[in-house]
């Protein structure tokens, strides 16, 4: 707190809150930077870093849209997944009935919206572990409905779809890296707009912001949707692109736990904090993946555990806390007391 | 089938599921954590169970302390080594936190013993008691005594002895109980690992009664919680009613025409929404300090 005093009036150059105002476009712009150097993967690589680099897009779209609900309004949202099911089960039987994919997609976006809705009114008026198991049982529930009525008509819910045509995966991969796009912008927008304040006073205090006059229970409704909807699409992409898929997999509360494990990770509720977790995880995991480890399951369990222990605010704010800047006439000796308080800060933060 | 039959096979059901739920409401009352590992525990009990049966040849049921145990170990290290550094995280810090164990536990039991199905086949598992046209099987009415007796003895522990109010006085406010002179890392590890215990006891009547393999524990999950929420947290015998109200829930249903069966997850989030939104502090109305 001393140090900080200090600075204030001998700062010159932009002011720190010039500097937070203009964090936003240095954030969208190296966001668009990392999208557009993933956008050159099908002119460099061969079709299998297509293939894992179309995964790992479609994990930066559950991530940044679990931010929507997760990150801004700090809600727990642990059942997304379900949203990521329906669309694919939507797309899923819209393709079986002989519709354009387009339509399906349309479609599997207007059915999650609609159902995020309903499902919101009565979930979004509980709050804390209520909502999180509330949301967790809706994943569950709705996986235990597909494979008993055999939506999927394979048995088991199991759905097979026609094969899409050999040169349609690379469009498939601009599908994701459009929607991602779509995503991150949707992101900066949050951050800058009425809507976004809201949300992110709901997550400071909701009863202050019920107070202010902010009808918090609506902005929520309208979070929920905001994040179903990408998800949903996420889904009805990867069930074309699948071609085959059963509930236990797009259902899977695993993936719940991956998004909002790759948000932590990057940083929840900031612009490039899903994008860059998801990236950085999932490349990781598929490095692994394909040097023979086959554990999945332990190696999420074991990251979750060292991301909420030693990181729960993300890389992002990490990065964030390192570069600024120390005050003018401070000795070497109290930059080493403040890097040490930095991550003394950061790490085991939350513990008793 | 008879109405007695139907009875008695609820009145067993819902005490196991009362001791499956025990340490769950224990562990949520006192320190506001929802363990979603509780499954695992349950399954490393049930392993735990499987392994000395087929190993030292001891009965799940006598073998019941060493399981509680061993589980009480791991539960307590868990808790000391991690949870606790994330205890003033936001709740979700918690809950993700001990998903990521669940997969952990589930990934390291199917390493080591396979994802067989597995069971343990007692000499008197077929035997029971008969009453009339009513069949009361051995195996099941000694699982729902053990579960009457854990919840007796989980209420007694906790309103009569020293450790027990350290307790229930940290549940209520962790920073007074700190103020009076009790160790709250020490009190939440022990919380935990009497919870993750009765997991483990839990687990070895799973063992003892139905065939399991590492991914079961899933099924108790969404089904604890439920009973939790509509027994009241932290309350022993909440759990207990809790559970038996379940049992009824989940045998009834089934019978409802049009529905048919299949649908378990289902009717605990049915049930599980119901209440929290018709009586959010359970049917008994009470959290456990009031």
């Amino acid at each position: 707190m001393i140090l900080r005093t200090k600075t204030a009036p001998t700062a010159k150059a932009p002011s720190l809150k010039q500097r937070e105002e203009r964090g936003w476009l240095w954030s969208l712009l190296l966001g668009l930077g990392i999208l557009g150097l993933i956008a050159t993967i099908p002119w460099f690589g061969d079709s299998s870093a297509l293939h894992t680099w179309t995964l790992i897009l479609m994990f930066v779209i559950l991530a940044q849209s679990w931010n929507f609900i997760g990150g801004f309004t700090g809600y727990s949202a642990f059942g997304n997944v379900a949203f990521f099911g329906i669309g694919a089960y939507t797309t899923g039987l819209m393709l079986l009935s002989h519709q354009p994919f387009w339509l399906g997609l349309i479609a599997d976006a207007l059915v999650a919206a609609l159902f995020a809705f309903l499902l919101g009114l009565p979930v979004l008026r509980l709050r804390g572990h209520y909502f999180a198991i509330a949301t967790l049982g809706i994943a569950e529930a709705l996986r235990e409905f597909v494979a008993v009525r055999d939506i999927g008509g394979g048995g088991g819910g199991l759905m097979s779809l026609p094969l899409p045509s050999l040169d349609a995966y690379v469009g498939f991969f601009y599908a994701f890296l459009g929607l991602s796009l779509l995503c991150l912008l949707i992101t900066v927008f949050l951050t800058r707009s009425r809507f976004g304040y809201a949300l992110i006073a709901i997550r400071e205090n909701e009863q202050a912001a019920e107070a202010l006059g902010v009808p918090t229970y609506w902005y929520k409704v309208g979070s929920f949707v905001l994040s179903a909807v990408p998800t949903a699409l996420a889904g009805g992409l990867y069930a074309y692109w699948a071609t085959g898929f059963d509930p236990d997999t797009v259902f899977n509360v695993g993936i719940s736990a991956e998004m909002v494990l790759l948000t932590y990770l990057g940083g929840s509720g900031t612009i490039l904090g899903p994008l860059l977790g998801a990236i950085a995880f999932e490349y990781a995991s598929f490095q692994l993946q394909t040097s023979g480890f086959s554990l999945h399951n332990t190696l999420l369990g074991l990251s979750i555990a060292i991301v909420t222990i030693f990181l729960p605010q993300g890389c992002v704010r990490l990065i964030q806390e390192f570069v600024r800047k120390p005050a003018p006439q401070s000795t070497s000796a109290h930059r080493l007391i403040e890097g040490v308080r930095r991550v003394r800060r950061f790490i085991a933060a939350n513990g008793i | 089938m008879a109405f007695g039959q139907i009875l008695v096979n609820w009145l067993l059901l819902g005490s196991l599921y009362g001791a499956v739920a025990l340490g769950v409401s224990l562990v949520w009352g006192i320190m506001n954590i929802v363990n979603l590992a509780h499954g695992a525990f349950v399954i490393l009990g049930a392993y735990a169970a499987f392994w000395m049966y087929t190993q030292l040849h001891i009965d799940p049921y006598i073998s019941i302390p060493l399981t509680m145990a061993f589980l009480f170990i791991i539960g307590w290290i868990v808790q000391y080594t991690l949870i606790n550094r994330v205890i003033r995280a936001p709740f979700l810090v918690t809950f993700l936190l001990t998903f990521g164990l669940d997969l952990l536990i589930i990934d390291l039991v199917q390493q080591i013993f396979t994802s067989d199905l597995r069971s343990v086949n007692t000499i008197y598992a077929g035997s029971g008691l008969d009453i009339g046209s009513t069949h009361i099987a051995f195996d099941r009415l000694i699982a729902a005594a053990i579960a009457i007796v854990l919840t007796a003895a989980l209420n007694y522990f906790l309103t009569h002895t020293r450790e027990g109010n350290a307790i229930l006085a940290t549940g209520m406010d962790r920073d007074a109980a700190r103020l009076m002179g009790i160790n709250i890392r020490n009190t939440y590890a022990l919380t935990f690992a009497i919870g993750a215990a009765l997991a483990g006891a839990a687990g070895a009547m799973l063992a003892e009664l139905y065939p399991f393999n590492p991914s079961n524990g899933d099924a108790f999950k969404l089904r604890a919680f439920a009973i939790v929420i509509l027994g009241g947290l932290g309350s022993p015998w909440g759990a207990l009613a809790g559970g038996l109200v379940f049992g009824l829930v989940e045998t009834v249903v089934p019978l409802i025409p049009g529905v048919g069966p299949g649908y378990d997850d289902a009717i605990a989030f049915a049930v599980l929404v119901a209440v929290l939104i018709f009586r959010p502090d359970g049917l008994l109305g009470k959290p456990f300090y009031r």
